[in-house]
């Protein structure tokens, strides 16, 4: 029907057909899937919810003397410090040590303000064009005899910063809910005891992986929106697991695939990296991002069609602490978006953890990119794979039933 | 009318039965939003009182005789609308519905006359936009 190539001499005429794909979903039904893949080049999806498997690489640029750094603290936060030099990583849940001793917060209580602050928050802040305080310790040797340093950095002081997120952008995830009768404190947020309310995370059919569950247009070296920068898929994700069970459309019933996404954190917006922090669990990351569809043919389409009400999760309880929860059956993305989903008879408020408004703009604003001319498509270098097996030390496993009850 | 009013009463004025004096001498309805009383300890009220308007300030001017603190500016939930981002994560654990997402839009919306002050929104928020003002 049509090529990447023939799309992206499209855009630079800004002559590109983009539609989100919310306004596909809707558009589809009274045009028809062959009409739409005529008129349609690209569709954009968008998500924004904590990804707590991102991170970011550092390069300081040497001392003089020069270090080897072994431990640093970026905001109190401890980056990883095992390669090269003065090369760190940062990761987003990595909780703080200790609060910025900066003048003006000599008053605050350090203790408390520490405890719910981690990497994703300084992550923000370098991103947000704030400087931070680093504290460094080396190892001395004869190419590297420094053995401590103190400084502050910014995004504009560093040679290189970077994202680079091992696991993003879960295909479908599950709904977490507590049968037991404590309060649970999750990386879902708290769960009241005796079903007292349940949390999905994926904002549902408008999330980039429901679009292409295959993995047929995209692959690694797409090029994404990421943090309101511009990204790339640089390799499946951790726990890539695309032979969970899936539905006739080709979704699937639970976790599936995942990407690792790379992109230059200098370029992003901290609107669209944010720190979070969930009680008694952590610190983590809110991440937007954007991948571009384009509708190579009518397939494509009709992958992209479906709605909230044609995508399931499995509703899994918490409070039994082990590898393989139990579960209470599938729910609809329809349905969760209701606010109200039935289990065991029990009416149950949900909420979401994503935010649905945020991942809208989201696709919007990677829309108007492409409509303006500012952002190209790329062809896959290498697709990713369909056929990776889940080992043992899974969290949600295949085990999930495809039981399903409109 | 209803007026919503935080209540104080020390040690010796917690054995009152105030709500009862309220409806008999004063035909006010008290509708206890939150409390925290315990023996011996002083003790919080948050109501929310209906009645005829002379009769409230009455009721008010009567029960501060009595040493019991009256103020009228309560606890309130105030939400950042710049830090917060729409994430929804609150609107699970709000008993009352105060908090919801706008059907359409998926924006937070606070409806502050539902709001019961559980202060249950606030340690959920994973970007820290709720706090009180008091």
């Amino acid at each position: 029907m049509r090529t990447i190539a023939e799309i992206n001499e499209k855009i630079q005429r800004q002559q590109a057909i983009v539609w989100t794909a919310e306004e596909l979903k809707a558009r589809v039904g009274e045009m028809g899937i062959d009409r739409a893949a005529a008129t349609v080049d690209v569709v954009t999806t968008g998500t924004f919810e904590p990804m707590e498997s991102s991170g970011a690489i550092l390069n300081l640029g040497q001392t003089d003397p020069p270090i080897k750094i072994r431990q640093c603290w970026i905001d109190g936060v401890p980056a990883y410090a095992g390669f090269g030099a003065v090369d760190l990583y940062l990761g987003a849940t990595q909780v703080a040590e200790y609060a910025n001793d900066a003048p003006e917060l000599e008053d605050r209580e350090n203790v408390s303000r520490s405890i719910v602050r981690g990497g994703g928050h300084v992550i923000s802040d370098l991103i947000g064009g704030k400087s931070v305080q680093l504290r460094a310790l080396g190892q001395p040797t004869d190419c590297y005899p420094r053995t401590s340093f103190e400084t502050t950095i910014t995004r504009e002081t560093i040679n290189q910063f970077y994202l680079f997120n091992p696991r993003n952008l879960y295909q479908n995830f599950v709904v977490g809910v507590n049968g037991g009768d404590r309060p649970l404190f999750t990386y879902l947020g708290p769960l009241q005891p005796r079903l007292g309310n349940a949390v999905y995370s994926n904002p549902g059919a408008i999330s980039p992986l429901w679009n292409d569950p295959d993995l047929q247009t995209i692959g690694i070296g797409t090029r994404i929106f990421l943090g309101g920068g511009v990204g790339y898929i640089a390799w499946e994700g951790t726990q890539h697991f695309p032979l969970q069970k899936r539905l006739p459309n080709r979704t699937p019933i639970g976790p599936a695939a995942t990407v690792a996404l790379i992109g230059d954190a200098k370029q992003m917006d901290s609107q669209w990296v944010r720190g979070c922090y969930f009680k008694s669990y952590g610190p983590s990351l809110m991440l937007g991002v954007g991948v571009p569809l384009p509708i190579l043919n009518a397939e494509a389409i009709a992958h992209c069609a479906v709605q909230d009400s044609d995508l399931v999760a499995p509703v899994v309880d918490f409070s039994i602490p082990r590898r393989v929860r139990p579960t209470f059956g599938l729910v609809s993305y329809a349905q969760l978006k209701s606010g109200r989903i039935s289990i065991e008879g029990k009416p149950v408020r949900v909420a979401p953890l994503a935010s649905i408004a945020r991942s809208r703009q989201v696709a919007i604003e990677l829309k108007q990119w492409i409509e303006a001319g500012e952002f190209l498509l790329t062809e896959p270098v290498a697709p990713l794979p369909i056929d990776r097996q889940f080992l043992a030390q899974d969290r949600w496993g295949a085990q999930i039933s495809l039981e399903y009850d409109e | 009318m209803k007026k919503r009013v935080t209540l104080i009463f020390p040690k010796r004025s917690v054995h009152m039965p105030i709500t009862y004096r309220l409806a008999k001498d004063f035909n006010v309805a008290a509708n206890i939003i939150r409390a925290q009383v315990a023996p011996n300890q002083i003790g919080t009220l948050v109501v929310e009182l209906s009645g005829d308007i002379d009769q409230l300030d009455a009721a008010l001017e009567w029960m501060q005789s009595q040493n019991i603190g009256v103020s009228l500016a309560s606890r309130e939930i105030v939400i950042d609308e710049e830090i917060c981002v729409d994430c929804g994560l609150c609107t699970g654990v709000c008993p009352t519905e105060a908090l919801t997402l706008h059907p359409q839009t998926f924006q937070l919306t606070f409806t502050r006359s539902r709001c019961v002050v559980c202060e249950q929104c606030i340690p959920t928020c994973p970007v820290q936009a709720i706090s009180t003002n008091l």
